[in-house]
């Protein structure tokens, strides 16, 4: 069965689509047909049965996310799309608009309506250039033709997208630290609540979403809710994913599919199985901040809820695949040094704790660990959930399956006093 | 109001209060290094976890940034919670340094306290510390960025609360780093407070740098004398020296902090210039010699040339004490002339002040915070009275509108820390009739008509004095028909005065005479021809004073006055016989204090300045004088300086 495509659904070879391809593919009628015949209200429902849920790795549900804005508040009210992709292991959203950018603008636009909406912005990270170039044309390209700006379609709808460029790391994709960065302030992270769909940018209500949620918002409305949400491969699921794979696989590709698909079938089917005849040893499913799932997992389907269940996260989808050769301690050590040097600096287990980790694992995977340090290790497991925000936790998470699934080898380091996977090519 | 449960005590308070502080008002101390009463919530040390056992919410939460609600089941010695703070302090010691032993924040630190409390040990971390490199924030604070806990207390209070721009941090990660943008000294007025605000050595008070250790120091509630706001302060004082001064808590006038001039202007209570010993002619005598002299020399004067010819003269910075006796002196001389002040613009603008304030229209310090309309009026506002400056930044920043009305300066060392907008005249200021509006005036005479404008404006008031007790001087001025001594003069019948802590003009007549100064600073060029008589500073008295609020307040002394012990003069180690130097005197400067027992402080003859008065008042026929506070001033007797005062309209 040739499988039905929402987000990849316009892609070219090599190249970016044309605003005039996309127009001719469908593009941007699902937006004429919302200020022409729906309202903002309807457009919101649609959201909200569709099952959508946030595509940037906490997988919250769109509908009811956008259901929090209060509705009778005055004021302006904010969209922020959030395209700070940092998170190890993850490419989907540099590919979706370097590829398309018009989902996006279309979805965006489609969001704000349902808000009230008058100006949204893009948050790009440093390294998009590609893509915010592509977004840059493609935002003048819509106001052009009269779909963006002044009186949408001739209709009573205005919407100005905004693209911004980061200047910050990684903390800045979480969104109260987005926030006080598009503020112009350190992006620190602001304690919830409130939360932004009361108070955020500027006090006011403001809604961030992930630039793959959005880009799938055109497609809900123009096909309605029940076939995106029947789209899905298991019927707790809704709507496909794109699920970026890197790692020991033989090609690594970004694939849209359905929500459910099994981890086997995403490697074997769509990334041509393990890379030089390597064994499967574990991978992380969701980007850098979920726990390793193992050989025992393959058949897990890869949705929300499914993939929490066995203890860990769907997260970003970003997959990576680490095989028999690859040290695992040698792995999450690489990881948390990635942690330890974005904590923005805010709260002590953060800012302190990463690094009293790192060193540990260094210690450990240098041969030089100790027996208490595994219980060093899951005292830092623990607390560090009691930080300001979820990047602590977050950068335990690998940590945490790692003694979870992954202990033997750990005391392997100890026991030897030396990595028992040296020399054996991996890394 | 939310009644909850911490530690097995009920607890019962207002709506809006944390956790933390409701657990403070039941006399549990949580563990906090981020939190501060004066400071926004930052929530960012996670030191004052505790655990929520029932109620609404449930598991370990942050005291600080939890508001305390009904049916909450606090613990704040739950093994979970204790785990946690544990770890921090646990996390904080893996960059701290074992500064402790050179560290003069050791005694008065709260990483000290939280660590010990906390019960920390050893130390499990195997990895190398952060350090910095430390900068030069000018003369007062010492920078040392090793000892940082990343609390983010400075930035807050810097930036936040005093709305300076050249210092915040910068940096992330364990790198993060709290100093100056560029080189140089520090700008904001009030920066200071970050000496007294960081819970750890990272700023510690550059003039009193390795002196003395807290547990050392002596110290006393005592009010600044730098201007008319009166913030208080705590002198501390080692070995006859004033170390360091710092800000003490009041929530009526300065809150928690002071500027940086009543913090570090304290170069003239121990300046070796300073004249401490009594002399009549230029020539040291003992107190009570010189006192005899004076009195002979006042009753002379008087006889040739009446009571009339001879002014007395206070001043704005004369304590309340001092000002009354004053009034009682120039009684016992009946006729003599009674001056408050030295210039006649500042005279009458004290005067006009005490006529025109009274308990509904004196606006307090905290009247300010909350007005929502503000005009600043003739005034150089970070000069006159810096603390006012953030009382108004409070307000500016609940919405309030604040207005330049032009004339005012902006000259001064400091830019305002709040927006304003520059109007031409009064007029335009958009008081609406019964809001809650003030006017702040500088202090000296207003143009004529601009008082009557403003009383009829229906605002509150700010009408700064010219000196830290401005306001009782311009209301004795005022009940006693004073005019100040330039007037007197120009009316042409004074022809010589007796000073008591009094600024006398530069420019008197030639011949007229200066009977005697009682004073704690040298007055040239008149000392040598007049008797003069040491007096203490404020630090060194117990004595009241008013601000502009008319609130007294009531200091004490915190160090008794004398030569400090470090620098003794070389007389004071003599053996033997008065004066005789010993041989040793070639080793320069002695190590140890003196060896010789006396009776008295050396240097140490100053006396209050209303116990001088009262003296001098006595010799010359008046009655004795035991208690300075009498009549309606005798409620302020036993005024609790640790309290907040009282607004003295009521008396």
């Amino acid at each position: 069965m040739e499988q039905e495509l929402v987000l990849f659904k316009h892609n070219r070879k090599h190249r970016p689509v044309t605003f005039a391809e996309y127009r001719k593919e469908g593009g941007f009628e699902a937006l004429e047909k919302a200020v022409k015949k729906m309202t903002p209200a309807e457009v919101q429902q649609a959201v909200i049965d569709s099952g959508l849920r946030g595509r940037g790795g906490a997988g919250f549900p769109t509908g009811r996310k956008w259901s929090f804005v209060p509705r009778d508040l005055p004021g302006p009210r904010w969209l922020i799309c959030n395209c700070d992709e940092m998170e190890p292991g993850t490419y989907k959203d540099r590919l979706l608009l370097e590829h398309n950018p018009y989902g996006l603008i279309e979805g965006m636009t489609l969001a704000c309506y349902a808000l009230g909406v008058r100006h949204a912005f893009i948050f790009i990270r440093k390294g998009y250039e590609k893509a915010a170039e592509n977004l840059a044309r493609g935002i003048a390209e819509a106001k052009g033709a009269g779909l963006l700006g002044e009186r949408i379609l001739g209709s009573e709808v205005s919407v100005d997208l905004d693209l911004h460029l980061s200047a910050g790391r990684y903390i800045c994709g979480e969104e109260t630290a987005l926030i006080n960065a598009l503020e112009g302030k350190r992006p620190n992270p602001r304690s919830k609540p409130p939360f932004p769909a009361v108070k955020g940018l500027w006090q006011g209500p403001t809604v961030v979403n992930n630039v793959e949620t959005l880009a799938a918002v055109p497609a809900i409305v123009a096909n309605g809710p029940a076939w995106y949400k029947g789209l899905a491969r298991i019927p707790e699921a809704a709507g496909t994913k794109l699920f970026c794979v890197s790692g020991s696989v033989a090609e690594r590709v970004c694939v849209e599919l359905p929500l459910g698909t099994p981890l086997r079938e995403i490697i074997d089917r769509y990334c041509g199985g393990m890379r030089d005849g390597k064994k499967f040893k574990a991978c992380i499913p969701g980007g850098a901040s979920t726990q390793f799932l193992t050989a025992d997992h393959l058949d897990v389907p890869m949705d929300y809820e499914t993939v929490a269940k066995v203890g860990s996260r769907l997260g970003s989808g970003g997959v990576i695949v680490f095989d028999e050769s690859h040290c695992l301690v040698a792995a999450t050590l690489n990881l948390i040094t990635f942690f330890a040097r974005e904590s923005c600096g805010w709260c002590t287990p953060c800012r302190e704790g990463l690094p009293f980790v790192k060193e540990i694992l260094q210690r450990i995977e240098a041969g030089r660990g100790e027996e208490r340090d595994i219980e060093l290790l899951r005292e830092h497991i623990k607390y560090l959930n009691y930080s300001f925000c979820a990047l602590a936790p977050g950068a335990m998470a690998p940590v945490d399956g790692l003694l979870a699934h992954f202990e033997d080898e750990v005391r392997e380091h100890i026991t030897k006093g030396c990595c028992p996977l040296a020399g054996k090519g991996g890394n | 109001m939310p009644k909850l449960i911490i530690d097995d005590i009920p607890v019962d308070v207002a709506p809006g209060t944390s956790v933390l502080e409701a657990a403070r008002s039941v006399g549990i101390t949580i563990p906090h290094f981020c939190y501060h009463p004066a400071l926004a919530i930052a929530a960012a040390c996670r030191l004052c976890a505790v655990k929520l056992l029932d109620g609404p919410v449930k598991g370990i939460q942050m005291s600080c940034s939890l508001p305390a609600q009904d049916g909450m089941v606090v613990s704040t010695t739950d093994p979970e919670a204790l785990k946690l703070r544990e770890l921090v302090i646990e996390w904080l010691m893996i960059n701290h340094p074992h500064d402790c032993p050179v560290c003069d924040e050791g005694g008065e630190c709260l990483l000290q306290d939280f660590t010990i409390a906390g019960g920390h040990s050893r130390r499990r971390y195997r990895g190398k510390k952060r350090t910095f490199k430390n900068q030069y924030l000018g003369e007062g604070i010492c920078h040392e960025m090793n000892r940082c806990i990343e609390c983010y207390r400075c930035v807050r209070f810097y930036q936040d609360y005093a709305g300076g721009t050249d210092f915040g941090v910068t940096g992330s990660a364990g790198r993060v780093y709290f100093g100056r943008f560029a080189d140089g000294a520090l700008e904001s007025p009030f920066s200071g407070n970050l000496v007294d605000i960081c819970p750890t050595g990272v700023f510690t008070d550059k003039t009193g740098r390795f002196r003395a250790r807290y547990w050392d120091y002596q110290f006393a509630p005592s009010v600044c004398p730098r201007c008319s706001v009166g913030c208080n302060t705590s002198p501390q004082a080692y070995q006859r020296e004033v170390i360091k001064i710092v800000g003490r808590r009041n929530d009526q006038v300065n809150g928690w902090f002071i500027c940086d001039r009543g913090r570090f202007d304290k170069g003239y209570i121990n300046a070796p210039e300073r004249p401490r010993e009594p002399m009549i002619d230029g020539t040291p005598a003992s107190y009570d010699e010189a006192l005899e002299a004076l009195t002979a020399r006042i009753s002379e004067f008087v006889t040739v040339n009446g009571t009339e010819s001879l002014a007395l003269v206070g001043s704005p910075r004369l304590s309340l004490e001092g000002c009354l006796l004053l009034a009682e002196l120039a009684q016992v001389l009946d006729g003599a002339q009674l001056c408050y002040f030295g210039d006649a613009s500042l005279a009458r603008g004290s005067v006009a002040a005490a006529t025109l304030l009274n308990e509904q229209n004196a606006a307090s310090m905290r009247d300010v915070e909350k007005a929502d309309c503000i005009a600043l009026v003739s005034l150089d506002l970070m000069e006159e009275a810096p603390m006012l400056a953030l009382s108004v930044r409070k307000a500016r920043a609940a919405g309030a509108q604040i207005y330049l009305v032009a004339g005012t300066t902006e000259a001064s060392a400091a830019p305002l820390p709040f927006q304003y907008r520059t109007v031409g005249s009064l007029d335009e200021v958009p008081f609406e009739g019964g809001s809650k509006g003030v006017v702040v005036c500088g202090a000296g005479e207003q143009e004529p008509g601009v008082l009557a404008q403003i009383a009829s404006l229906g605002a509150k008031l700010v009408l700064l004095q010219p000196g830290p007790n401005g306001f009782a001087a311009g209301l004795l001025a005022r009940q006693h028909g004073a005019v100040s001594l330039s007037e007197a003069i120009a009316a042409g019948k004074v022809k010589g005065a007796v000073a008591f802590e009094a600024d006398l003009a530069d420019a008197l007549p030639t011949g007229f005479m200066v009977l005697g100064i009682a004073d704690w600073q040298a007055c040239p060029p008149y000392r040598d021809a007049a008797v003069f008589l040491p007096t203490t500073v404020w630090a060194e008295s117990c004595g009241t004073s008013i601000n502009f609020e008319g609130r007294a307040q009531r200091f004490e002394p915190a160090l008794k006055a004398g030569l400090p012990l470090r620098g003794l003069p070389e007389k004071y180690y003599a053996h033997g016989a008065e004066g005789v130097a010993r041989e040793a005197a070639a080793v320069s400067p002695p190590a140890h204090p003196p060896r010789i027992p006396r009776a008295e402080i050396p240097g140490g003859q100053e006396r209050e300045c209303w116990r001088v008065i009262a003296a001098l008042a006595e010799k010359l026929g008046g009655d004795r004088i035991a208690e300075p506070l009498t009549g309606k001033w005798s409620k302020l007797q036993h005024l609790d300086p640790e309290g907040g005062g009282v607004r003295v309209f009521s008396l």
